[in-house]
């Protein structure tokens, strides 16, 4: 007889195997090869001729200036999008819990762009921010000038990180709304009974009682603001004048479209890095202030 | 570094293993294959159920027919994306795990790079006869270090179209296609045509710098008719060519088209196709384009513009995707005849059938009427005979590319300094050119 231990680990495995099997060959192993590859001058086209070079990739990386530019852009990106976001998110959540009429109806028609495919988002919205698109004919019924939105170094940017709000932000409106309908109505009761104002209910119970949510909301958009990559692919292309163009995109042309791997592996690995740190950055500071309360 | 190449190489087999990939096959295991047939493998660029993918099968299913007894070529399609994905990350996972078939596809600008880092191989010798058929541009695509290494079954052409009607109301003529318009004759042109388009909501021309290889393709011609290049003759420096005072003056052509709003800064879609722009540089489809959707346009074929200083050499856009036999392919002779087939006259007049591209070899040419017939297309293939003009020619073209279109944007649009640019991207072109200069 086998002893129940071993019998559990076989079945164990026999489940978790396969799953293994595959994360490792299309997940741990290329990350490992990234890594090792980041140390040579990998070319896709002659694979033969790698040698390792040290930290020549990254010492050339910080030396570049379209990556210097790019990462720049994403940080923009970032900073754009992640206030409007997370507080676009809040509010909209805020709202349909207080609406009382065709409640769902809002909770669909603002979600409704999160299911649809960043691809035909972009491509939608080249036609919106179009010269002669619905927005510029707005503009112009107004009398203001027509402006060329992500056709301009200036605007190109600012115009994508809007876009990318409107797609995302029906994300996590839900999970906030989630975490405000989960929020114990013995609360307010108590705070109406000692008269507090609708400020004070909102500053006290419901941020309070959010902020683990808020913490999540937060780390999560930063994260996927800094993987951008689609919109400027689908719209820009990455210009005008590399306005646009974004770290993974950066990336991606010197790997698949410059075929340099070595490179493009050091990037990615510089990229990840900066991640990561960042997430632990975000962690500390959210969970500072919440001791402190 | 050997180690790398096994863990890698051991990635792919286990990916091989899960999706089923296979080696040669033998005698019997595919409808068609015989004992006795040398087994010849061959990839395009395209999916199956498209005009495109028929005319290559059926191409494959007659080369079959004529080598009855000798050869079997055997077609694998794989998709490629608008990014130039897909397919060549599947070239480049072959190249390491040594599975490149016989024969691939090599889009016209990517030969050099493949043939300098070996992925291809030059083609067994043609005869005189044999090289006779095809177009100057072809042979001359095809080429690298003196040497042949592809063939196209089709060539690529970029016209500028005019709209008769808004000439005519200007009172402007065109001129023959040997005395084309220059720079500043075309600037004068557009002067006059501005105030008529102003009234139409307009622009004298249908322009943008897109991002992606249509800039390059378009707009290198303005720079070797003015006497400039992108890259050295070897393809291995762009000191002195990519930043040459030709390229600077043709750099501020177009920052002169842009400040005079003879284009739109902002693309405005179909502003040609609405009649609200004179004159547009497109591709040779453009003409079909026009001819099906719309008919109210009186469209015609300008000579492509030329610098004041033209020399009467070639300098139109030519390119497409060729055929090219792969380093590993062992019989060279039989991937060469396959080659020659896939590229030929009956291969070239099927997918002019199937999807209208323009071909590759003078025969098929003469055995359409249409590029008899049809004005349009008749300058457009006479444009591509006598003028026709490859891309430039070296391993790094895919940062030539990329580093032209960034350059003329930030130039043209952006308004940024046209020297200082051209020797920014000189310096970017020059380290990655490293890589083969070291060699």
């Amino acid at each position: 007889m086998m002893k129940k231990n071993t019998k559990n680990s076989i079945v164990g495995m026999a489940f978790f195997g396969p799953a293994l099997v595959l994360l490792t060959i299309f997940l741990f192993l290329p990350m490992i090869l990234t890594v090792i590859y980041s140390f040579t001058d990998y070319f896709a086209l002659n694979p033969d001729n790698t040698h390792f070079v040290g930290f020549e990739n990254f010492v050339n990386i910080f030396g570049d200036e379209l990556f210097t530019t790019a990462f720049l852009n994403t940080v923009k990106f970032v900073v754009i999008i992640v206030p409007l976001q997370c507080l676009g998110a809040l509010g909209l959540a805020l709202l349909i819990h207080k609406v009382a009429y065709c409640k769902k109806y809002f909770k669909v028609a603002f979600f409704v762009p999160v299911v649809m495919s960043l691809a035909v988002v972009s491509t939608l919205w080249i036609q919106i921010y179009s010269p002669e698109g619905i927005i510029n004919s707005i503009l112009t019924a107004f009398g203001i000038e027509a402006q060329p939105f992500i056709y301009s170094a200036k605007q190109a940017l600012p115009s994508i990180a809007i876009m990318s709000v409107w797609q995302g932000v029906g994300y996590q409106m839900i999970i906030f709304l989630g975490g405000l309908q989960a929020i114990n109505p013995a609360l307010y009761e108590a705070a109406e009974m000692d008269h507090a104002s609708a400020w004070k209910k909102f500053k006290d119970i419901t941020l309070p009682e959010l902020k683990p949510l808020c913490v999540f909301v937060f780390i999560t958009v930063t994260i996927g603001a800094f993987r951008m990559i689609v919109q400027p692919m689908v719209m820009t292309g990455g210009g005008p004048s590399s306005s646009t163009y974004t770290l993974v995109y950066d990336i991606y042309e010197t790997g698949t479209v410059n075929w340099e791997i070595g490179l493009a592996s050091a990037m990615a690995v510089v990229f990840v890095i900066f991640v990561v740190i960042l997430t632990i950055v975000q962690n500390l500071l959210t969970k500072d202030k919440g001791e402190k309360k | 570094m050997k180690q790398i190449k096994y863990i890698a190489v051991g990635a792919i087999a286990c990916v091989c293993f899960l999706t089923g990939c296979s080696k040669t096959p033998s005698p019997g295991e595919i409808a068609g294959y015989d004992n006795g047939e040398q087994y010849l493998s061959i990839w395009v660029h395209s999916i199956e159920d498209t005009p495109e993918g028929q005319a290559y099968r059926t191409s494959v299913e007659s080369f079959n027919q004529k080598f009855d007894g000798v050869y079997f070529a055997d077609i694998e399609f794989i998709p490629r994306n608008d990014n130039g994905g897909g397919y060549s990350d599947k070239v480049n996972a072959s190249v390491l795990s040594n599975s490149l078939p016989d024969v691939l596809t090599v889009d016209g600008p990517n030969i050099a790079a493949y043939a300098a880092n070996g992925i291809i191989q030059p083609l067994a010798e043609l005869t005189e006869e044999e090289r006779g058929i095809y177009l100057d541009s072809i042979l001359e695509q095809g080429t690298y270090n003196n040497t042949l290494y592809a063939l196209g079954a089709m060539e690529s052409s970029v016209g500028l179209y005019y709209n008769k009607a808004i000439l005519r109301e200007a009172g402007i003529e065109i001129p023959p296609a040997d005395d084309p318009w220059t720079f500043s004759e075309f600037l004068d042109i557009l002067e006059r045509l501005k105030p008529i388009m102003a009234e139409k909501n307009g622009y004298p021309i249908d322009m943008t710098f897109p991002v992606g290889e249509s800039s390059i393709y378009y707009f290198a011609p303005f720079i070797w008719s003015n006497g400039g290049d992108l890259i050295s003759e070897d393809g291995l420096t762009a000191d002195g060519y990519f930043n040459s005072a030709q390229n600077v003056e043709v750099m501020n052509y177009f920052k002169s088209i842009v400040d005079n709003q003879y284009m739109s800064e902002a693309p405005i879609s179909n502003l040609f196709e609405s009649g609200r722009a004179a004159f547009k540089f497109d591709g040779a489809w453009e003409v079909n384009t026009i001819y099906t959707s719309y008919p109210d346009i009186e469209l015609g074929v300008a000579p492509y513009i030329v610098s004041d200083n033209w020399d009467g050499g070639k300098y139109t856009p030519t390119g497409s995707w060729a055929f090219a036999a792969s380093s590993e392919a062992r019989d060279i002779q039989g991937a060469t005849e396959l080659v020659k087939w896939m590229s030929g006259v009956e291969s070239g007049l099927e997918l002019y059938e199937q999807t209208k591209s323009l071909p590759s070899t003078y025969a098929a040419y003469d055995q359409i009427s249409i590029f008899t017939e049809d004005e349009n297309y008749k300058a457009l293939y006479e444009q591509l005979r006598d003028y026709g003009h490859p891309r430039p020619k070296t391993p790094v073209y895919p940062q030539v590319s990329t580093l032209f279109q960034q350059t003329l944007e930030n130039v043209a649009l952006s308004g940024m300094d046209a020297e200082q640019e051209l020797n920014k991207s000189t310096e970017r072109i020059n380290a990655k050119l490293e890589r083969y200069v070291r060699e």
